[in-house]
């Protein structure tokens, strides 16, 4: 959800966001992928090389691992995961209308 | 580990900068140096992505970091370390260095040291803190110190080299802005707290493509597999990542709906685009490649907020049974994907059960025609009954199990069928993507469906809802040139102006008030909304049933305006995009089947003239004077025009419309004849305000002011021309002006069965047998052939019975009499006419019996005119009928003129009595002649016509005697006198009163003639009773008859006396 990466529900299940897991814990939590993922995005970005690319750059991903990214994602997280991300020192960006996130 | 010295270092080292540099090498090196330095690779993340940004500005202050390159040059140890580090923050992808240099650095370090060394270099800090006085510096250091002190027992020995270190990172800091600072300390804190990941906010317009960055190609590709290729990319550049050629690309992107049939690659260079998708299918890079300009590129990633559903808000179903229905969200997943709305249910209650028929499921296109179709039920009906709130009731008829009430506190939750009923609105989820979001426009029934749906009808209308929902359809928001708007959105908030122009969604205002007063302003149009101020008379243009309404306003709430419909004295709230300011031009259209100025029939009895239409009622004015507000449908019909309808005004005279009159008495009302309805007129009068210039009189209450082309000038006893008015005589199609048509002789045509001759045509020379006639023509059985054919009357050649000659038609049917009085046979038929005739022949009296009262009649008159037994009663006798003629009867010479009643003429006629006595013999021989004369006078026609007969009739006889010939004529007329006559008797003495018979009759069309004639002839009666008669006969008549009469008959003198008819004619 916070970085826009799209996978399947089964490896976020399995595996958690990769960029994010350190704050959402996806992984094996199927109420936190279900909280956090969005099944509605519109636009695929594929990043070969996020550290050179504009396209991550402007989409505030260039530390992000390479893979699959919507460029918009329909949803909006949950308050207390939001804040999370705070605490986190993480910045949260809406993906489109609301929230960043990362599934597919 | 935690110790914030290794967090300062951190920074200060560019190590980790490999961690995100993509390149293979420097990352396993980075990895390996991380290890050794004990930190975690999210630490290194989060460290990159602050270096990243520092150097950024840093690039900016060149001296200073070579300021910084100076101080580390100082310390030997740190000199080769930090330069590198330099280079590397000045040029971020200038990779090369760094690795080189890392392994060095890398190794030089020694872990423990490090942490020794923090230790040392914080007392340092604080130390320069001080002198810096530089807050920020201060509290980084402070936040670290604690950390060092718990560092501080691990033991370590101080080195020089990471004073140096610590100067550069202070230096750094110090050219790093503060809100980079913030983020810094911010990210220091964070990592102390969790481990952060994320790139910190930066804005977006510091991240504008530049000329460094990779260009972006767009590639054709087959519409709607954009998703694939990228992941078909995706997937290769997987497989290719360790291998010799990795994809040269370094992102590729679709953007779905809005680009659709493109792919777009990131690279450096067009040519890697075709070998990284060289083989990829359904794209197309050896087609046209569109290098997408760097300003563009934002536009490219841009992402438009999608509508986000609030509750409250309306959506109209896209498919299903409530297609097109409109429907109220209750709720939104918050995944996004569904939301729960209430709709007004469609349920049949089972009635239609086995009428499983397809639902209604064409999409309804986003249009809201079908939506009220629907509603209406007019769309199959059967199958998708109206929209009705749920009543458990009607539920519990048919499934008595059903329904089952929900929930014990709130008694309006039913569940029925599987679906869910609160309040009585189905509340079910839909997919969000099954709706249609845009341009809803809700109209206010369907908005009021819904707020209705509380028990105690209270008004819970979210109105703001509302408002939103319609403020996001701009569809028909429509502005025009002059109309005053408010901007209510953005910079110009508030200000007022007028439209100068509208240009797609961009409307030019000249602001009228304020600061910007007279200056011209574009505003998008979804700030604007229409302003109004109360008492301004609008019109409703649209998106409510009160489309066309036109009110005055009353009150106005933010985008609420009430006003007060002139129609229907009611308030009604619309929006006030959905107002105009109304012109006086009033309601176009509208009625249509009635305009102003008409006259319609409000009921058998009552007629009235539309002063005003309005859009759904008329404002009538009837016959009596009263207004009254109509529906169309209380109009039976619509009265034509009558452009030749004729009354008389006080005067007697001729009106019509389009003539200018005015009322006597009264309130004097003057006007322009619209209409004649039998004894009313309604006219038009542009300087009256009241009933549109309206106003109704009575025709005996007017004078005329001025008619239409001067009709009325005509000699100061103008009257109306009763002639024409004559329906009798009408009924020949007679016309003043043209000759009169034969004699119209009634019954049975006394050509029926004649053997006739055919003297024209083809069938000329044959012989025939008349079977059947009309006016003109007669159908001829011919000898010859047995074969019918029709032929004119006029080519006949009639047998005369009794010299066997041959005549034509008319002398046939209309002067026999001329032939003779052997003719006289045929004007026994003839009835009344007969009389003249009669006289001559033998018999002729007998034909006067049968000609009854009038046989005295004229026998008295002649009598009387010549006797002068009369003598006493010739005056009046005469004069009744004649009025003065009794001298200027004498006068006269003419029989001719008897047909006039006009006074002169009729003077002239009652000589013809004289005349008359004489003429009697015209009888005998005259007929024709004289007869014509009178009673055909083309002009005469109309009005002589009529006189005549009566002057026949009565004393008349002796032009009776001349008139013979007329008979025809005077036949016409004839029956009709009689009635006069019936009533004479009575008022014998009338007659005499000459002027008033006239005058009683006038109403009647032909009345003056008549009864002065009825009267003479009842006066005269006795008095020809008693002697005249006979005299008459035997003495005069004969011999002037042959003489006179008979020569101006049908020619010269007809035509003679015709001008006289003519002056006559009118005087009456």
């Amino acid at each position: 959800m916070v970085c826009s990466i799209v996978q399947t529900h089964n490896r976020f299940l399995r595996e958690g966001c990769p960029n994010c897991e350190g704050f959402l814990n996806l992984a094996n939590s199927t109420e936190a992928v279900q909280e956090c993922t969005s099944q509605v995005f519109e636009g695929l970005v594929t990043l070969a090389d996020p550290s050179t690319s504009w396209v991550a750059r402007w989409q505030r991903l260039e530390g992000c691992v390479g893979g699959v990214y919507a460029v918009k994602v329909v949803g909006t997280l949950p308050e207390e995961v939001r804040q999370a991300i705070e605490d986190a020192g993480a910045k949260y960006t809406p993906r489109d209308g609301t929230a960043d996130d990362d599934e597919g | 580990m935690s110790s914030a010295d290794l967090l300062n270092q951190d920074f200060g080292s560019e190590s980790e900068d490999d961690n995100f540099n993509p390149a293979p090498a420097g990352d396993s090196d980075n990895d390996a140096a991380g290890d050794s330095d004990d930190e975690t690779n999210v630490t290194t993340k989060s460290n990159n992505a602050q270096q990243r940004r520092r150097s950024s500005g840093q690039r900016n202050n060149g001296e200073e970091d070579e300021d910084t390159k100076d101080n580390g040059a100082e310390d030997a140890d740190g000199v080769g370390d930090e330069d590198e580090d330099e280079d590397e923050e000045e040029e971020d992808e200038d990779e090369e260095e760094a690795i080189s240099g890392r392994p060095r650095k890398r190794v030089r370090r020694d872990p423990r040291n490090q942490f020794l060394d923090v230790e040392a270099e914080v007392d340092e800090e604080d130390e320069g803190d001080e002198e810096d006085e530089e807050g920020e510096a201060a509290g980084f250091i402070a936040e670290t110190h604690p950390d060092d002190l718990v560092d501080l027992p691990e033991g370590a020995t101080t080195d020089d080299r990471r004073h140096r270190e610590l100067d550069r990172q202070r230096e750094r800091a110090q050219q790093i802005d503060a809100e980079q600072q913030a983020q810094l300390l911010r990210e220091k804190y964070g990592r102390r707290t969790a481990n952060t990941a994320d790139p910190v906010t930066v804005p977006k317009r510091l991240l504008l493509p530049s000329v460094d960055d990779p260009s972006i190609w767009g590639v054709k590709c087959k519409p709607g597999k954009e998703r694939e290729i990228v992941f078909a990319i995706t997937k290769r550049i997987e497989e290719r990542a360790g291998t010799k050629n990795p994809m040269p690309i370094i992102s590729a992107l679709e953007r779905g709906r809005t680009m659709l049939g493109y792919v777009y690659i990131e690279a450096r260079k067009q040519a890697d685009i075709h070998s990284a998708l060289d083989g990829i299918m359904n794209v197309y890079p050896r087609s046209q490649v569109i290098l997408i300009p760097i300003k563009e590129m934002p536009e490219l990633l841009r992402v438009t907020k999608s509508e986000q559903l609030q509750p409250g808000g309306y959506v109209r179903i896209r498919r299903g049974k409530y297609a097109g229905d409109l429907a109220q969200i209750d709720d939104v997943e918050t995944n996004g994907l569904e939301a729960s709305l209430r709709v007004v249910p469609r349920l049949d209650y089972g009635q239609n059960e086995d009428v499983n028929a397809p639902m209604v499921d064409g999409g309804i296109k986003g249009d809201a025609k079908r939506k009220r179709q629907g509603a209406m039920g007019l769309t199959n009906a059967a199958v998708r009954p109206p929209p009705r709130l749920f009543s458990d009731v009607e539920a519990k008829k048919k499934h008595m199990k059903f329904p089952q009430q929900m929930s014990t506190f709130d008694k309006k939750h039913w569940q029925y069928l599987g679906e869910n009923y609160i309040n009585g609105f189905l509340v079910k989820d839909f997919k969000i993507q099954h709706l249609i979001t845009e341009n809803v426009n809700p109209s206010l029934e369907e908005v009021t469906r819904f707020s209705a749906g509380a028990e105690n009808g209270a008004e819970n209308l979210d109105l703001t809802a509302l408002a939103a929902t319609l403020k996001k359809s701009t569809a028909n928001e429509n502005y025009l040139p002059g109309d005053t708007v408010e901007v209510y959105e953005g910079e110009q908030q508030g200000v007022t102006g007028k439209a100068i122009s509208v240009r797609g969604d961009i409307v030019t205002i000249g602001v009228t008030e304020g600061e910007l007063r007279g200056q011209n302003i574009e505003v998008p149009i979804k700030g604007l909304r229409k302003r109004f101020k109360e008492g301004d008379h609008v019109k409703v243009i649209g998106g409510s049933r009160y489309r066309d309404e036109v009110g005055m306003v009353v009150s106005i709430k933010a985008d609420q305006v009430t006003l007060l419909s002139d129609l229907s004295m009611q308030e009604i709230t619309v929006f006030s995009k959905d107002l105009r300011e109304a012109s006086d031009s009033g309601v176009a259209g509208g009625l249509g089947r009635y305009d102003i100025h008409d006259l319609v029939q409000l009921d058998p009895a009552t007629v009235g003239c539309v002063t005003k239409v309005d859009r759904e009622s008329l404002r009538v004015l009837d016959q009596n004077g009263s207004v009254r507000s109509i529906m169309p449908s209380q109009i039976s019909n619509k009265i034509e025009k009558r452009r030749n309808a004729v009354a008389t005004d006080r005067n007697g005279s001729e009106i019509r419309t389009d003539d200018t009159v005015r009322e006597i008495g009264g309130e004097q009302k003057q006007g322009v004849i619209l209409h004649i309805y039998r004894s009313f007129l309604f006219l038009h009068n542009r300087e009256q305000t009241d009933n549109s210039g309206i106003s109704v009189v009575r025709a005996t209450n007017v004078a005329t002011v001025a008619a239409k082309g001067g009709r009325v000038a005509q000699g100061s006893s103008s009257g109306p021309d009763l002639n024409k008015m004559n329906p009798a005589l009408m009924r020949n199609g007679a016309n003043g002006n043209t000759p009169m048509a034969p004699p119209k002789s009634f019954g049975r045509d006394r050509a029926l069965g004649q053997t006739v001759t055919i003297r024209k045509g083809p069938y000329k020379g044959l012989l025939g047998i008349v079977k059947d006639t009309t006016d003109s023509e007669a159908r001829v059985e011919l000898h010859t052939k047995s074969k019918t054919i029709t032929v004119p009357k006029d080519t006949l050649g009639f047998k005369d019975p009794m010299t066997g000659q041959n005549i034509d038609y008319t002398r046939f049917s209309g002067s026999r009499g001329r032939g003779d009085g052997g003719r006289g046979g045929f004007s026994g038929n003839m009835g009344g006419a007969t009389p003249g005739r009669v006289p001559d022949r033998p018999g002729g009296r007998t034909p006067l019996p049968m000609a009854g009262g009038r046989t005295p009649a004229w026998g008295a008159g002649a009598a009387s005119a010549r006797t002068s037994t009369w003598s006493a009663n010739v005056s009046t006798a005469r004069t009744p009928m004649w009025r003065q003629d009794a001298s200027s009867a004498n006068a006269n010479g003419g029989g001719r003129t008897p047909a006039y009643m006009a006074s002169n003429d009729g003077s002239r006629t009652v000589n013809p009595y004289a005349d008359g006595s004489r003429t009697v013999n015209p009888y005998g021989g005259a007929p024709s002649g004289g007869a014509r004369t009178p009673a055909w006078n083309p002009t005469a026609t109309s009005s002589s016509y009529s006189h005549d007969p009566f002057v026949s009739s009565s004393s008349t006889t002796n032009t009776g005697g001349r008139t013979p010939a007329d008979e025809p004529s005077y036949r016409t007329p004839a029956p009709s006198y009689p009635t006069p006559n019936a009533t004479g008797p009575a008022s014998n003495n009338r007659p005499y009163d000459a002027p008033t018979p006239g005058k009683d009759f006038t109403t009647a069309p032909t009345p003056a003639a008549q009864p002065s004639n009825g009267y003479p002839n009842v006066g005269n009666t006795p008095a020809a009773m008693g002697g005249a008669p006979t005299p008459k006969f035997s003495g005069d008549a004969p011999t002037p008859f042959g003489g006179q009469p008979e020569t101006p008959g049908w020619g010269a003198v007809g035509e003679d006396t015709s001008p006289r008819y003519e002056e006559g004619t009118p005087s009456p």
